[in-house]
């Protein structure tokens, strides 16, 4: 991961952006269902210890690369994203394919209140994390921009 | 860091689609300025759908995934989207087949 990101250092001009966007897995997942304008809480969803493992990699990576001064953090945030479904059975079936998050929900509601619900809609929300960097590159230090300049000799 | 509790959410285009719209996620990174006339390349770019909704807003946009079968058709989704501006390569992240200082902006998006 470091390789790369050296690489994308290399293939930024001077001034140049790298965005690091990704799943934020530091954030637990919620199952909710739309009621009107709110949500109601059903339960909550795992990231799988492979992808934990695979994020924080990542996290380490983006650490190095700025203590080895690629990059410095402009902006950094997170936003919500919610993956809709039309049923709790679909919901069921796109965690059971989904390779980031665990198979099954923890639910906080009884499995009588999801039986009553199952035809309805749901979300599930995660938190999306992102950074904005910007490529620190090698400045010609100025006693060798004089001695190169003509003007300045 | 932002409190996540405070954050505006953002829906899928559909219950298929695993990933926030393209503008959707720029707006939510600072606004389309971040790459409105840059040349932009797109590291991991699957299927090319972030790169093919970032490129009328970008000078260029290049995307580099390893996988030969999404760049096909990431390639078909840009033909298919009418968009000109947008070139595909197989290749990995470690090695990128760039020249030094090519691009304003680099995207990372899922994919480190």
């Amino acid at each position: 991961m470091v390789d790369a990101l050296r690489e994308t250092h290399r293939v930024l001009a001077p001034g140049g952006v790298l965005v690091d966007a990704r799943p934020d897995s530091r954030v637990v997942a919620r199952v909710e269902r739309p009621t009107g304008s709110r949500f109601q809480r059903y339960g909550l969803v795992e990231t799988n210890r492979l992808t934990l493992k695979d994020d924080r990699m990542s996290d380490v990576a983006i650490a190095h690369a700025k203590r080895e001064r690629l990059f410095k953090s402009r902006r950094r945030g997170r936003f919500w994203h919610l993956v809709p479904f039309e049923s709790l059975a679909e919901l069921r079936d796109y965690l059971w394919d989904h390779l980031r998050f665990a198979r099954r929900a923890r639910w906080s509601v009884d499995a009588a209140t999801r039986r009553r619900h199952a035809a309805d809609r749901f979300v599930i929300r995660r938190a999306i994390r992102y950074e904005v960097l910007s490529a620190i590159k090698a400045t010609v230090p100025s006693t060798a921009r004089a001695a190169s300049d003509p003007r300045m000799q | 860091m932002i409190d996540v509790g405070t954050c505006v959410p953002i829906y899928s285009s559909n219950s298929s689609s695993l990933r926030p719209r393209p503008l959707d996620e720029l707006r939510a990174w600072g606004g389309t300025r971040l790459i409105r006339g840059r040349k932009v390349l797109d590291v991991g770019c699957g299927d090319g759908r972030f790169a093919v909704g970032l490129a009328p807003l970008a000078a260029s946009v290049d995307g580099i995934d390893p996988d030969p079968e999404a760049i096909r058709i990431a390639r078909r989704n840009a033909r298919a989207a009418g968009i000109r501006n947008i070139h595909f390569e197989v290749g990995a992240a470690q090695q990128l087949p760039y020249a030094d200082d090519t691009f304003d902006v680099v995207i990372l998006s899922w994919s480190l």
